[in-house]
């Protein structure tokens, strides 16, 4: 026993250090928070500086008359550009006070507005043929001419109802490829100027009506035992998703690199100077133990990341530590899983072509979770969810999903996911260990899922 | 004492096939047995059924004294027929690994590698990558992590395979070191004449069964090949195929000065009682004695015919004794020469 355990041991250290010293894990490593740490801050830079201004002309048909002039107003440079501040400044309520001070100075923020577009407003008569002005649309423009951007058809009863509390509204026709910002402005626009247009129409006080919508959104404030904080928005949405990530990527990476191994191992016939040293079950054992370290170390270096971001952003209080407890176990849970059938197809497999077959149904299996996740994050506690969290593979995800949600669920329900996860990887674990067994010395034609269950019932 | 290995009745099937049958085998210690035969006959599953790594359908064995090789594996040193090494590795570290998987400490592994890569003529070469050696020191190489943690027992399944004449060599020297140094060494070969030149005891099989087992001097006197090679002294003395009844016409045929010389050579080495047959070898003569006649006793007989420059006793090859043996019962020359065909493809350019 005190050999066996030293022989798998050894395995485990040398798949380790054949992982950790190669330079395409290093890359690897870094490579995901070096896009993150690019993108963040290039971003910006390249979706907002030196875009060209949209130029162009957009027609009215406005049979009330009260509304293309309002119209004229709000799609002026100077309304378009008020507008797109305000909606940066709403979307960073809820940032941490060091990200919103950052993207709230002026440079930032003339760099997130950017060039607002320089409209024409042509009105058209009430008359007007419809048809017609949308061929207008699509007539060819000269070179440096002005693009024909849209046509706003204002309804008759868009401003004075025709019926107690039934208005009219609009039509909005544009050309194909017309960028989604700008419709939206569009929009944004034409519901300004028709609310502006019927509060003049019925004599109210735009300022009083505004005042008696306005309800200032509150910040809530999280209240835990002794202590209370400013809840975060944004942070507790996204908490579920990075643990639930973090679960897919650790197990991902150790089983792809343990795949990849045991092929490469066969392939290359060291298999069975190894198997002379070490049974295949001792061999199995060490490197899924071997690539648990690599993954460990992939997902400690990760969460450390994320420890320092919020320690310096303040935010490190936000975060409960024992998720960080049950993201462990539950990794350990669903790589033992995941492994044990990565290192049996690698070993059943003759090259990595002849793997994808096997593997397609695994892989979707890992990325199963992704397809539920917004639901389980909307509702943590539905019916689904809790079913989810018993059903493996998925289950550990499902709960690492509702443990990182604002509504945590039942202590039960954590351990019953615990122990279905822990009986499913065992049993995968079993049946794998038998094929691995069979398959590490069998070359030649690649072999299929029925195969796999008749080496499972030889071995 | 135990014996090395022991293996009783074991039979191995591969769906429909059998690979192996009714498999017995006793290795004493210390012994170095050939396991021969045939590509296909079975001897890398026997093997791989002796090291454990696949398991017999019926049959038991014993490997030095457990009852199976994985309660055994660091006394035990294998060369598999398919061998390899992780390529990126350092030769260093690969032998560390594979000395420690032996349950050697890593301490003593490290002291011995250089010693033992000096000694099999690759010095220095433990800070190389092993995907930067040639084959030929890949597979010094692999030999050494077999032998590396000094195994009782030394398996080596066709350890010359695609190796060059030196390598060969070198590799056949440090088996023969290994064998001496007291471990018990089975050695499996298609090529027959490694195991005629380095093994004391041989066991062929064929299609999956054992048909011989023994010590190579009962080889020699059980399968006398009754052949002697003689060269006569006369080099002018040359002749065609000749035997008793067909003297006259070979003679008639090459009726030149030389010829005459070199029948008249022939006709008084197929006159010594005894012969059976004599043939012309380019210079030289084979000469087949009659079955029953003492080889020893012929050679001054023949001597005293004609004047030799050389006269030699035919060695036993193993070729010889499996086609014999397999081929036994059935006296066709076709199935006969099919099968000494089998037995030498793949063998050439392999001899040192």
């Amino acid at each position: 026993m005190k050999q066996s355990l030293r022989r798998i041991g050894l395995v485990a250290r040398r798949e380790f250090m054949a992982a950790v010293m190669n330079k395409g894990f290093v890359i690897g490593l870094l490579l995901m928070p070096a896009i993150i740490g690019l993108l963040i801050a290039v971003f910006p830079l390249v979706s907002s500086r030196n875009v060209p201004a949209v130029r162009g002309e957009v027609a009215v048909v406005d049979p009330t008359g009260q509304v293309a002039g309002a119209l004229r107003t709000a799609l002026t440079a100077e309304a378009i550009t008020a507008r797109r501040r305000d909606s940066a400044m709403r979307a960073l309520q809820n940032t941490p006070a060091v990200v919103r001070d950052a993207a709230t100075s002026p440079t930032a923020i003339a760099r997130t507005v950017g060039a607002a577009p320089a409209l024409t407003i042509l009105e058209r008569t009430a008359s007007a043929d419809l048809q017609r002005e949308k061929q207008w649309l699509t007539e060819p423009v000269a070179a440096g001419g002005l693009r024909h951007l849209a046509l706003i058809v204002v309804q008759p009863n868009a401003v004075i109802a025709s019926a107690p509390a039934e208005y009219g509204s609009y039509e909005l026709f544009i050309p194909e490829n017309i960028d989604d910002r700008l419709e939206t402005e569009l929009y944004d626009a034409i519901r300004e100027s028709l609310v502006a247009a019927r509060i003049r129409a019925h004599n109210l006080n735009r300022n009083e009506v505004e005042a008696v919508m306005r309800v200032r959104r509150a910040a809530s404030v999280t209240v835990a035992a002794g202590a209370e904080r400013q809840t975060n928005v944004a942070f507790n949405r996204m908490l579920p998703f990075v643990f639930a990530g973090l679960l897919v990527f650790g197990v991902t990476i150790g089983g792809q690199t343990l795949l990849t191994q045991t092929v490469e191992e066969k392939s290359n016939r060291v298999i069975e100077v190894l198997l002379s040293a070490v049974s295949p079950i001792e061999l199995m054992a060490g490197k899924i133990l071997g690539q648990m370290a690599v993954s460990m170390l992939v997902l400690a270096i990760y969460i450390g990341l994320g420890l320092v971001t919020l320690m310096s952003f303040a935010m490190l209080g936000l975060l409960d530590p024992l998720l960080i407890v049950y993201l462990i176990v539950f990794f350990l849970i669903s790589y033992l899983l995941f492994a044990a059938v990565f290192s049996a197809v690698g070993a059943a497999v003759n090259e990595m072509r002849e793997a994808q077959s096997l593997m397609t149904p695994v892989m979707l299996l890992l990325m199963a979770p992704w397809m539920f996740a917004t639901v389980i994050g909307r509702e943590p506690n539905s019916a689904f969810s809790v079913a989810l969290s018993f059903i493996p593979p998925v289950n550990t995800f499902a709960m690492m999903i509702r443990l990182g949600s604002a509504t945590p669920p039942p202590i039960w329900q954590v351990l019953v996911t615990m122990v279905v996860g822990l009986a499913a990887a065992c049993a995968v674990t079993w049946f794998a260990a038998k094929v691995f067994k069979v398959g590490l010395l069998m070359h030649g034609k690649a072999p299929d899922m029925a195969t796999l269950m008749r080496w499972a019932r030889e071995a | 004492m135990q014996p090395a290995l022991e293996l009783r009745n074991l039979r191995k099937t591969f769906g429909a096939t059998v690979a192996v049958e009714g498999m017995d085998l006793v290795v004493p210690r210390g012994a170095l047995y050939g396991v021969i035969g045939p590509n296909g006959a079975g001897k890398t599953t026997c093997i791989r059924m002796i090291m454990s790594i696949l398991f017999p359908d019926s049959g038991e064995l014993s490997v030095l004294g457990r009852r199976s090789a994985l309660e055994a594996k660091d006394r035990i040193g294998y060369l598999p027929e398919e061998r390899g090494v992780y390529r990126k590795m350092k030769v260093g570290a690969f032998l560390i690994y594979m000395a420690e998987l032996k349950g050697l400490a890593a301490e003593d592994a490290a002291a011995r590698v250089p010693r033992l890569l000096q000694e099999i003529g690759l010095p220095g070469i433990e800070g190389k990558r092993c995907e930067d050696l040639s084959k030929g020191m890949l597979q010094r190489v692999q030999f050494l992590a077999a032998v590396i943690h000094q195994p009782d027992l030394l398996i080596l399944d066709e350890p010359f395979s695609g190796q060059d004449p030196v390598s060969v060599r070198v590799l056949r020297e440090h088996i023969l070191g290994e064998h001496r140094r007291g471990a018990t060494v089975l050695l499996s070969t298609h090529v027959m004449a490694h195991a005629e030149e380095m093994c004391q005891h041989v066991v062929m099989i064929h299609q999956g069964r054992k048909v011989l087992d023994e010590a190579m001097a009962g080889l020699r006197r059980q399968f006398d090949p009754r052949i002697i090679y003689f060269e006569p002294l006369d080099e002018n003395a040359t002749a065609s195929s000749l035997d008793e009844t067909a003297t006259a016409s070979s003679l008639d045929a090459h009726a030149t000065a030389s010829g005459l010389a070199a029948n008249a050579t022939a006709s008084s080495l197929s006159a010594v009682i005894g012969v059976e047959r004599v043939e012309s070898l380019d210079g030289s003569y084979r000469i087949t004695l009659i079955p029953g006649t003492d080889p020893a006793g012929m050679m001054p007989r023949l001597a005293a015919a004609v004047a030799p420059a050389r006269i030699e006793l035919a060695r036993l090859r193993l070729e010889d004794v499996f086609v014999r043996i397999v081929t036994e019962g059935s006296r066709s020359q076709v199935a006969s020469e099919a099968l000494r065909a089998s037995v030498t493809a793949g063998a050439e350019g392999v001899l040192a």
